[in-house]
């Protein structure tokens, strides 16, 4: 590894400044244009775009993640036995900003440029002095680039490089379609379905941008695109005619105005003209527009006699219908089988978006569907962000992106009250002045209303009355988060058809059903989360504003099931646990954990003998039987936490295995033990490589899967136990378990050899790399982190050291409801699959397994 | 086809039909449309004296002799909503007689007259009540096209194109007439497929047409009248409240995808100015946006309808172009601008009247149409006695006649 050893980026507060140390040409140097890397560039460079269009300014920024030092002992070991030649990133882990502004206000977004210090340089040299880099230059497209270049000299010292408008929008969307999970959406009749376009059949494709006008733009791959056609009547054209037309102060107060309109008193509809008939010769129904505004010749009517609602609706359903009816019939002239509609004109609204779609259904007579974008609107702030020559998004792949939804910033009574929210302090109170004003925040990450909003950080209230909605269309934008470390899992049998979550959550008795769950969960949590910092007045403050945040996001799910994109369980349950983060709080269940392991720890020995003296059958059922047993052990379960109060944890724990009746719901025990045991004679090959994901702390990995993978570990099996990277309620992390593992390696030889050998036993040693070689004789034990911090886990997106670990691994071993139930029941690997829960929630067994509460799974799936 | 049938037939025998042969009406959602037979000596009169002359000529038409009835087909419109003056018109001009018999046949049957339109539904219980006569309806689209078919492959010079205020005639070449686009923009717009006699499709259409024009205009000026929005347009300028490719690079063309500073970027996109109301924009500017706005929605949507069926011509027609040359330059434009210069608009000089004409032929008991389908249009049109020579221009609300000889069994 190139940078391990190297990883102090420190922060110069001074001027941006290439810091090319350590620069290296990446592949092969024979080619014309290698890439460099710039392995100690730090966040100086600004990665800021713009796309300034003729209503709303889009910015981009992008900010390094700050380096979370993982890179303990434990993984450098880790490292040196699995990583080998492991290639190094070219890309930045960082994160991608998305902020909006009004045009007409552009000094807003130049004073959120200058308070984000993101001309001179990223926000980590905000306290700096706001000295300007005179020779600054950014990307910017849009027509405004031209227009407020010299605003943007003048007030910031920048420079505006513009890019093409129509280049930007196409590598906008084509790196949103590529790099998003479910970035498509089709809407009708206001259900949103979220599209998996896959990346290798995206190509050709039309995309119709819907701003002031209409641009079609053919798009048959990375930079070959051609303008095919366009129409001048469009965004622009129903803002202008509606405020000619209404009183409407903003353009969404008028999108808003057409939804309780009734557009049959302003056109004429084929019934009008047929005496309510049908006009069905040629399949028109009475309710079809004949003529938009056919009706508003009258001559006894004025303006004012109309209901600007009417009007509003009139004109939505008019524009609407002739954008989709020209995008049709240029989509088939082209042959182009998908037809994706952006734009501001869109912002998500719902009403608009179903126009659109009935429309594109009407023409195609159901042949073609209208998809939508997720990051509509920033389609050219991203393109214009690619356009600077290092950016490294063109490598990025769907694996490495995970948005997040942090809770905003500024926003009290109408007005941007000072400049962005810089930490979590000023968040905070600004959480607490919002309570203050008795305002309901409903969206916590409010997508720009017509007063213009920041997204991840920054945001600008609706104007009227006193709830903050998003957006009428609710489609919230977050952070995207580039982790250029995180990889597909090698060993899923098939990526296109993995779908982690076994609950569809687009049921909306089962969407209402598990947020309250979490929101009757959630006064449990901030209690532990604020006992976890000491119980200060400052952690009771943060806990306050937790649960007023994640409240927020329940009562937003609530609302808008689609608001943070396609939503599955994992989602929402990592959702909890970065929320919690995002007001630092680092590991709520942190005393309880440590509580717990000790507590087991001190039974481990006894159990240990206990076991020992089994014959090796009984053992495996007595061992899997533990770990189901010992798997009742989980705060994130209602019915468990009950439990707690009623004994001891050993006493539980027999209790629990004494319980454990066979046949379980699911009991693949037998299919199991075979391949383990072997009939009669035959003794089976033990496994090369065991990768055993576990779930909670205490007795679960202590009584339940540490001595499991003794067992394996006595037979010759590799163990490498996986674990959060991050804390997710009492699951045990990949920083905890070294600890766990010294402990119990002192009263048992196997853990304890077989954690030397895999290097975990490190303060025993002084150079950990060379003694784990020497100390070969026993199949090591490992640890690796899985790459995320949720109690669920979605095999598309973990670690590149679990990724690497799994290489030569033949036996998966998932442990608990978040890994084996919630997540990954029905997922199929190529190696033996052996899948071990309890279940402690009934909806869950009903739904799953048409059991009871308690009832054991243990699934076992040979490779093919 | 029997001719020896078609030429017996006593068609002007009123008689034996109690249709009125020389009427028809096309109701439409704004404009009624009226189209109506006068013989030569009576067309100017009040219908007091020598009603049932009838002045049989002889013409020599090959070997064969007919009886020609000399006359004009007159072509009028009302507004819809002023559909009490377009009954008080028939009226008023005993039309609603049946045949020359200008007087109603007491205990004969209710007269019927062919109509079209969606108000040939929605009123017909005024004309019984009004003028006693029984609308007979005619589907809508048969009649366009029976009406433009009649017109182009008939009318000589029906067709011409207009660019730039050059105005060109079309000859048409008959055997090449088919298949093409027939736009008819009345109220909304209908796009249909026409590939021979009876032989059409609507294929496509918008909302967005004359009533679009018409209503909005309405609102957003104090017109009284469509001829009046569209006189007004032609005063303005666009660029006070469209949004054009200049103004958003900065005067500066954005010739990479070939659209000229002066393009409209968006209809409307300069009317968003917080600063200013409607009163703060002239009318003249909004009309002219509106028409523009209109007429290159409709030239575009045509366009790529054609394009998608291999249609090599487009007649646009119905009452919104009223042969105003604004409108047709915008469409012309349009049209030219879509298809890159490959395909022209082309217009009728009777639009606004196909569905009427239309109408007017599917009573064929005057014989026309039998007489050109069968005789006429085979043979040598250019000799046909049904010739326009001239075009009279009545009154402003469009008034015109065609002058025609009737060949009479």
């Amino acid at each position: 590894m190139a940078h391990t050893g190297n990883n102090s980026m420190h922060r110069s507060s001074s001027r941006p400044q290439l810091d090319l140390s350590k620069a290296e040409i990446q592949g092969n140097v024979e080619e014309k244009y290698p890439t460099i890397l710039l392995p100690n560039q730090s966040h100086d460079i600004s990665h800021l775009a713009l796309d300034i269009g003729g209503s709303l300014i889009k910015l981009m920024y992008f900010s390094r993640h700050e380096d979370q030092s993982t890179h303990d002992k434990r993984m450098r070991n880790v490292k040196n036995r699995l990583d080998g030649n492991r290639r190094s990133y070219p890309i930045l882990g960082g994160r991608l900003h998305f902020v909006k502004f009004e045009t007409s206000k552009i000094n807003e977004c130049l004073d959120f440029i200058y308070s984000k210090q993101l001309h001179c340089g990223g926000g980590e040299s905000r306290y700096s002095d706001a000295t300007t880099d005179s020779n600054a230059i950014i990307k910017a497209t849009g027509g405004g680039a031209h227009k407020f270049a010299d605003l943007f000299k003048e007030r910031l010292g920048l420079s505006l490089d513009k890019e093409d408008e129509m280049s930007c929008l196409v590598a906008g969307a084509n790196f949103l379609l590529k790099a998003i999970r479910h970035e498509a959406f089709t809407h009708m009749e206001g259900q949103k379905e979220f599209v998996q376009i896959d990346p290798n059949d995206m190509f050709p494709y039309l995309l119709v941008n819907i701003g002031s006008g209409v641009s079609m733009i053919k798009v048959d791959g990375d930079g070959k695109f051609e303008r095919v056609s366009g129409t001048n009547v469009g965004g622009g054209t129903y803002w202008g005619l509606g405020r000619l037309l209404t009183k409407c102060e903003s353009f969404d107060e008028l999108l808003e105005l057409s939804q309780k309109g009734d557009n049959s008193n302003t056109d004429m509809l084929v019934g009008d003209i047929y005496g309510g008939m049908d006009y069905s010769k040629i399949g028109l129904s009475a309710s079809t527009i004949a003529s938009s505004f056919g009706k508003a010749t009258s001559e006894k009517k004025e303006l004012e006699d109309y209901r600007p609602e009417d009007i509003s609706l009139s004109l939505l359903r008019m524009i609407s219908y002739n954008i989709a009816q020209i995008s049709y019939l240029n989509a088939l002239r082209f042959g182009l089988k998908r037809i994706f509609f952006g734009g501001f004109f869109i912002r998500g609204h719902a009403y608009t978006m179903d126009a659109i779609s009935f429309a594109i259904h009407f023409w195609s007579k159901g042949d073609a569907q209208a998809m939508f974008l997720r990051h509509e609107g920033f389609l050219g702030a991203l393109g214009a962000f690619m356009s600077y020559e290092k950016h490294g998004l063109d490598d990025l792949m769907v694996h490495q992106l995970v948005e997040r939804f942090p809770m905003g910033a500024p926003y009290t009574g109408g007005k941007i009250h000072g400049p962005p929210l810089r930490d979590l302090n000023e968040k905070i109170s600004w959480m607490d002045k919002f309570l203050q004003k008795g305002t309901e925040i409903t969206a916590p990450v409010p997508m720009a209303p017509p007063g213009t909003t920041g997204l991840g950080g920054f945001e600008v209230p609706l104007s009227k009355g006193s709830t903050l909605r998003s957006d009428a269309s609710a489609l919230n934008v977050g952070v995207l988060h580039l982790v250029p470390t995180l990889e597909v899992f090698p060993l899923l049998a098939d990526l296109k058809m993995y779908e982690p979550n076994t609950i569809d959550l687009s049921d909306h008795s089962e969407l209402e059903y598990w947020l309250k769950i979490l929101s009757e969960h959630l006064p449990d949590l901030v209690d532990k989360a604020v006992a976890s910092e000491g119980g200060t007045d400052d952690a009771k403050r943060r806990g306050d504003a937790f649960a007023r945040a994640f409240s927020a996001h329940l009562a937003r799910l609530m609302e808008e099931p689609a608001a943070y994109g396609k939503l599955g369980l994992a989602k929402l349950l990592e959702m909890r646990e970065e929320c919690l983060r995002e007001f630092h709080f680092f590991d709520a269940y942190i005393s309880i954990k440590q509580r717990e392991n000790e507590a087991s720890l001190a039974v481990l020995p006894d159990l240990l003998m206990e076991l020992d003296s089994l014959d090796e059958e009984t053992r495996l059922l007595t061992l899997i039987e533990g770990v189901l047993a010992a798997n009742i052990f989980d705060w994130g379960s209602r019915a468990c936490v009950d439990l707690y109060h009623k004994g001891t944890i050993i006493e539980i724990y027999r209790m629990s295995r004494n319980k454990m009746q066979r046949p379980w719901r699911v009991d693949d025990f037998d299919a199991f033990k075979e391949r383990m045991l072997g009939t009669g004679d035959k003794k089976p090959p033990p496994h090369r490589r065991a990768l055993l994901f576990v779930d909670n702390s205490g007795a679960d990995i202590v009584l339940g899967m540490l001595p499991l993978a003794r067992e394996l570990l006595r037979r010759g099996t590799e163990v490498v136990l996986v674990a959060n990277s991050l804390p997710a309620l009492n699951d045990v992390t990949a920083m905890e378990l070294p600890d766990i593992v010294a402990e119990a390696a002192k009263h048992c030889d196997i853990l304890r050899r077989a954690a030397e050998s895999g290097g975990l036993l490190v303060d025993a040693m002084t150079n950990t790399y060379d003694s784990s070689k020497e100390n070969s004789s026993s199949v090591p034990l490992m640890v690796v982190e899985n790459g995320c911090g949720s109690p669920c886990i979605d095999l598309r997106q973990v670690s590149s050291e679990l990724a690497a670990a799994a290489k030569d691994a033949d036996l998966i071993i998932l442990e608990g409801m978040g890994r084996a139930l919630h997540t990954n029941l029905n997922a199929r690997f190529r190696c033996d699959a052996l899948k071990l829960a309890m279940v402690k929630n009934q909806r869950l067994a009903e739904k799953l397994i048409k059991g009871n509460l308690y009832d054991c799974i243990c699934k076992y799936e040979p490779a093919n | 086809m029997d001719l020896k049938k078609a030429q017996t037939d006593p068609i002007l025998d009123p008689n034996q039909s109690n249709y009125v042969y020389h009427l028809a009406l096309d109701i439409g959602g704004s404009l009624a449309k009226v189209v109506y037979f006068t013989k030569d000596d009576d067309h100017f009169v009040d219908g007091e004296e020598g009603l049932s002359h009838r002045k049989a000529l002889e013409k020599s038409n090959g070997s064969r002799q007919y009886p020609v009835l000399n006359g004009r087909l007159n072509f009028k419109k009302f507004e819809t909503s002023k559909i009490n003056d377009c009954v008080e018109f028939i009226k008023s001009m005993k039309l609603h007689f049946g045949g020359s018999q200008r007087q109603a046949i007491p205990g004969s049957q209710p007269i019927a007259v062919k109509a079209t339109g969606g108000g040939a539904y929605k009123y017909a219980d005024l004309f019984k009540e009004r003028l006693g006569i029984i609308l007979d309806k005619e589907d809508e689209m048969d009649c366009l096209v029976a009406g433009a078919n009649f017109l182009l492959e008939v009318v000589h010079q029906e067709a011409f194109t207009y660019m730039g205020d050059q105005k060109q005639f079309v000859q048409i070449d008959q055997n090449d007439l088919y298949p093409y686009l027939l736009v008819n923009i009345g109220s909304g717009v209908g796009m249909i497929k026409v590939e021979g006699e009876g032989k059409f499709e609507r294929v496509s259409g918008t909302s967005i047409g004359g009533g679009t024009f018409w209503g909005l205009g309405k609102l957003l000026t104090d017109c009284k009248s469509f001829d009046e929005l569209l006189d007004l347009s032609y005063r303005g300028n666009n660029r006070a409240v469209d949004m054009l490719v200049g103004d958003i690079y900065g005067g500066m063309d954005y010739s990479k995808i070939g659209l000229s500073s002066t393009a409209i970027a968006s209809s409307f996109g300069k009317a968003i100015s917080d600063n200013r109301e409607r009163e703060d924009y002239k009318p003249e500017d909004i009309a002219r946006s509106l028409l523009r706005m209109i007429s290159n929605n409709i030239g575009q949507i045509s366009y790529l309808n054609a394009l998608r069926f291999g249609l090599k011509r487009i007649f646009f027609g119905g009452f919104f172009i009223r042969r105003h040359p604004f409108t047709m330059d915008t469409l012309s434009v349009a049209v030219n601008f879509w298809s890159k210069g490959e395909a022209k608009a082309m217009f009728l000089r009777h639009e606004g009247f196909l569905g009427a004409v239309g109408a007017f032929m599917s009573s064929d008991k005057h014989g026309l149409k039998e007489l050109l389908a069968n005789q006429v249009v085979q043979r040598t049109p250019s000799k046909l006695s049904f010739a326009v020579d001239k075009i009279i221009h009545g009154q402003p609300d469009g008034d015109e006649s065609i002058e025609c000889s009737v060949y009479a069994a």
